[in-house]
């Protein structure tokens, strides 16, 4: 849009009318030392924990350590012009990220400001980072499901919409392909998705962006991104930020999907903060309330009643429950969740999705450890058609590990015992999935009933994925209906059982894979 | 800094109780601004510095300058300083031996920054003014800073008062970027 001279003069002109002219009355202190990042400024006294602070420059900073006779800041963005004897002022707020609807499709950093060259941000809303979570009373228990689109996944660790499902691996375990397919499959279903990149690559975000743009699911996805080249204060404040951009949509009675990639990344940023805020180093050098640190975050997940929303939204929105659901990473070095942030981590969490190198180097993508991986709260959740036949995977996966250490010695083995091994084989090798292409119910409800019903049984190991791509072909093309209803309603019953049953028998009886 | 606040706190506060209890107040206040006055002398810090100089003779030297401008106390006091290694907290001693004196006696110091010079009448109605928003006495400094435009800033300790017109013009710039 252009605008003539006249316009812009007009504008300033109402800018200026409005304009608030009292005169103004802040607290103010001075600059003692500036490292790393961090600077004390001496007075100040009536600051509070976590305000946001102005420094000359346009630049903010947020005070972390209150003492008797300086304020501990971390500056957020570039601290090269601030010098010793700067004035700062208080500003009275706690520090404030935009959030609303317009950041959907958008790449901001840590304190929203929008770096994908689009232009600003159409929002007057903002939201404080830190906020205290849900209390016990605005809170309803989880189930609904969110479907990540991955069958070993949804069929045996399934994630409802308000839980807090961590994904935990070594690097190059593909945690954060699991994370990217989750959002690529939230597309049409209302789910609002939030990735938050933390101390990563920027080829790595810009990659991301790129992936989601092809596969159409940036419409409904805010990236938040704090590269590895940020402050470590802004690796360290962006999970929050993100946070606060998807309880905006819980409070109005909507679902959003937030994904930390990842808090290690976060913890060693918060590491250097408090190091250089000099407060005291506890186990591997983490500041006593690393637990916290996270806790307080992953707490916010939640999914609330609907009384609080109409409550929250002052009455507009009725009837409806929201959502956040959070899928926090953790890297693990050496397969060690033993580690302090892992433990912690897991703890706080309603269950974990345990990746691993082993099974990655060997082919099975994603690596899911199906043993080691539990979902606490998410059975109440899953579809009752995946709970159905999820429900038979599990227990062949569980007999198949048991008897495959003990079929290496042994050379002939009985009858069922050979049979459970030779299931077990093919269903590993039915878990296995593509990156980028997600399934829905029904698709899943179709793989998984022909591993129950023992239909791959008689197909070679090598073959099983073959057959699988060219059942779905031919369900989609000419069992459109069946598939839509399984879509529709999730329910399982005879009809649709014998329904897949004739599919799947005339598919064998005249096709070829 | 902080840390120098930190360790010069408790002497000043004993200092102050001291003060009190003797009703001395006002001449511990000047010879502590003496003092400190002393101790920014150049020629001095090169003294203090100095490692071959040992406590005996730097006290010595101390009470020698000092010794017109200060009772016994003062002069235990600064035996006290040398002996601790803390001769150089006295500055922040005697700005934090003010704070106290001034909390005490429930008057705060403002520096006022005006623009043009104040009228005796003008300074009183202003004085009247300040008094009740601050809601404590005031002792006020007035200084002429013609870089503000015009309009008044005050500063109370931490407090900042903005009404000069740079002030504003600074606040409008930010609000119209």
């Amino acid at each position: 849009m252009q605008l003539n001279p006249s316009e812009i003069s007009d504008l300033i002109k109402k800018k200026i009318e409005n304009f608030d002219l009292s005169a103004e009355a802040h607290t103010e202190g001075t600059v003692v030392s500036v490292t790393d990042g961090i600077v004390r400024v001496h007075g100040l006294s009536e600051a509070m924990q976590g305000e946001m602070l102005e420094f000359p420059g346009n630049t903010f900073g947020m005070a972390l350590n209150l003492e008797r006779d300086s304020v501990g800041v971390v500056i957020l963005g570039s601290y090269q012009h601030i010098t010793e004897g700067d004035t700062v002022k208080c500003t009275g707020k706690i520090l404030e990220v935009p959030v609303g609807e317009a950041l959907l499709g958008r790449v901001v950093d840590a304190l929203g400001n929008p770096i994908d060259g689009k232009g600003a941000i159409d929002t007057t809303e903002t939201a404080p980072i830190e906020k205290i979570a849900p209390g016990v009373i605005a809170r309803q228990s989880v189930d609904q499901p969110v479907q990540l689109g991955l069958k070993s996944i949804d069929a045996m660790i399934p994630v409802g919409r308000g839980q807090r499902e961590l994904i935990i691996g070594d690097r190059q375990t593909g945690k954060t392909a699991i994370a990217i397919d989750a959002i690529i499959n939230q597309k049409g279903t209302g789910i609002k998705c939030i990735y938050v990149a933390i101390g990563q690559k920027r080829s790595s975000i810009a990659n991301v962006v790129r992936k989601l743009e092809e596969h159409g699911a940036m419409a409904h996805t805010i990236i938040v991104a704090a590269s590895a080249s940020e402050s470590a204060a802004l690796q360290f404040i962006a999970p929050y930020t993100g946070c606060s951009m998807g309880e905006f949509f819980r409070d109005r009675g909507e679902d959003a999907l937030i994904i930390y990639d990842d808090l290690t990344k976060q913890a060693w940023a918060y590491r250097q903060v408090s190091l250089l805020l000099r407060r005291p180093p506890g186990r591997e050098a983490y500041p006593g309330d690393v637990f916290y640190l996270h806790s307080r975050l992953l707490e916010r997940a939640s999914r609330i009643n609907a009384a609080e929303v109409e409550k929250l939204t002052g009455g507009r929105v009725k009837g409806k429950t929201g959502s956040l659901t959070a899928l926090p990473i953790i890297e693990t070095q050496g397969g060690d969740v033993s580690a302090f942030v892992p433990t912690n981590v897991i703890s706080i969490t309603d269950g974990q999705i345990f990746l691993e190198s082993n099974l990655f180097n060997s082919g099975i993508r994603p690596a899911v450890n199906a043993g080691l991986s539990v979902s606490r709260v998410g059975g109440a959740a899953q579809t009752k058609i995946i709970k159905k036949l999820g429900g038979g995977t599990r227990l062949d996966l569980a007999q198949y590990r048991e008897l495959a250490a003990f079929a290496q010695f042994a050379s002939d083995l009985d009858e069922s015992t050979r049979k459970q091994i030779e299931r077990g084989q093919r269903v590993t090798e039915l878990m296995k999935q593509n990156q980028y292409s997600p399934m829905s119910v029904a698709q899943m409800a179709v793989s998984l009933f022909a591993a129950n019903e023992g239909f791959l049984d008689s197909i070679e190991v090598n073959k099983v994925l073959d057959f699988e791509a060219a059942l779905q072909l031919y369900m989609k093309s000419e069992q459109s209906e069946l598939m839509s209803n399984i879509n529709a309603t999730g329910d399982f019953s005879n009809e649709i059982s014998s329904g897949i049953r004739t599919a799947i028998e005339t598919f064998i009886n005249t096709h070829s894979w | 800094m902080s840390e120098q606040a930190t360790l010069a706190r408790p002497y000043a506060a004993a200092v102050f109780k001291r003060a009190k209890e003797t009703d001395t107040t006002a001449t511990w206040s000047q010879s502590l601004a003496f003092m400190s006055a002393v101790l920014k002398n150049e020629d001095i810090s090169v003294v203090i510095d100095n490692p071959k100089v040992n406590k005996e003779r730097l006290s010595a030297l101390m009470l020698d300058i000092c010794q017109e401008h200060i009772n016994e106390e003062n002069e235990n006091f600064l035996k006290l300083l040398v002996h601790n290694n803390r001769l150089m907290l006295l500055p922040t001693i005697a700005k934090l031996f003010e704070a106290y004196k001034a909390e005490d006696e429930g008057y705060v110091e403002v520096e006022v920054f005006t623009a043009y010079a104040l009228s005796k009448e003008a300074k009183q109605n202003f004085t009247a003014t300040l008094e009740k928003t601050l809601g404590k006495k005031i002792l006020m400094n007035v200084a002429v800073d013609k870089t503000l435009i015009g309009g008044v800033l005050v500063r109370a300790g931490d407090r900042v008062i903005d009404g000069s017109i740079k002030g504003r013009l600074q606040h409008m710039q930010k609000a119209l970027q």
